[in-house]
């Protein structure tokens, strides 16, 4: 191994550049893969039927299927790491303050921890039928 | 505002879309998360609400951004991979711009009537 850092700033330059880059390199791998993901999630749910028709029986039924919850957990996990990232870089570039800098990824990275939360609950919270039980136990039919 | 070509606009564009499609994100987990609460929770009133015509346009804005981002990723992805990308750049960005209006026509013709119709 080559000459190890031996202070905290030496480190920061060591290490940080690394990580930046497997960001730089996960942007754009998720980038791509995000592509095919989206494209189809809207067409799905805005092309190929009118979005309007979209109501609680429409979500329930899509969630109780185990495909769909695999399919929008690799899209909510990509999207949230993409999307957060990317707001970061946003944050980078146009707050130089520290202490701003601080308190807005503070906000950032506890709103994407939040929503990452709530999406795996909505997505992952109830067994395939209870979504479609509870549907049919208010008189909406399956 | 230094006055770029197309690079400049291509980054910016690309900037203000995935702002946009972040924020978007987190409303739309959040909405879509209120299912948790049944069919007797909130979940259909709030989307009765986002049927409304003002966010249907909004939602157009949002697809457009998709597309627009998603297809100007790809040419970020070509100039950052391979020894041609970065010199035909400008040509990749007009190909971005017209494939976001061929993909957002078909898209347009679909969705608009639908909006003047109303709820459903």
């Amino acid at each position: 191994m080559a000459t190890r850092p031996k202070t905290l700033q030496q480190a920061r330059a060591t290490y940080t550049t690394n990580r930046e880059l497997a960001w730089w390199v996960f942007m754009r791998i998720s980038g791509f893969l995000l592509i095919f993901l989206v494209f189809a999630h809207i067409f799905f749910n805005n092309i190929q039927i009118n979005v309007a028709t979209v109501d609680y029986a429409y979500v329930a039924a899509r969630l109780s299927k185990a495909w769909v919850k695999v399919y929008e957990s690799f899209l909510l996990g990509l999207a949230m790491l993409h999307g957060t990232n990317g707001l970061r870089y946003s944050i980078e570039d146009y707050f130089k303050r520290p202490g701003t800098r601080f308190w807005l990824k503070a906000v950032l990275f506890t709103a994407a921890g939040a929503m990452f939360v709530v999406g795996v609950m909505a997505l992952w919270a109830f067994s395939y039928q209870q979504m479609g039980d509870a549907m049919n136990a208010v008189g909406h039919g399956g | 505002m230094y006055r770029g070509r197309e690079g400049q606009w291509a980054f910016v564009l690309h900037r203000i879309t995935g702002v946009a499609l972040a924020l978007y994100l987190l409303l739309h987990v959040f909405d879509i998360g209120l299912v948790m609460y049944g069919p007797k929770g909130p979940f259909n009133a709030f989307l009765a609400f986002y049927h409304q015509w003002p966010f249907r346009i909004g939602l157009v804005l949002v697809m457009a951004a998709v597309v627009y981002h998603g297809l100007n990723g790809l040419r970020i992805i070509l100039m950052d991979f391979t020894s041609w990308g970065v010199r035909y750049q400008r040509s990749l960005w007009y190909g971005v711009l017209t494939l976001t209006t061929g993909i957002g026509i078909p898209i347009l013709i679909k969705v608009v009537p639908e909006i003047l119709a109303g709820k459903v």
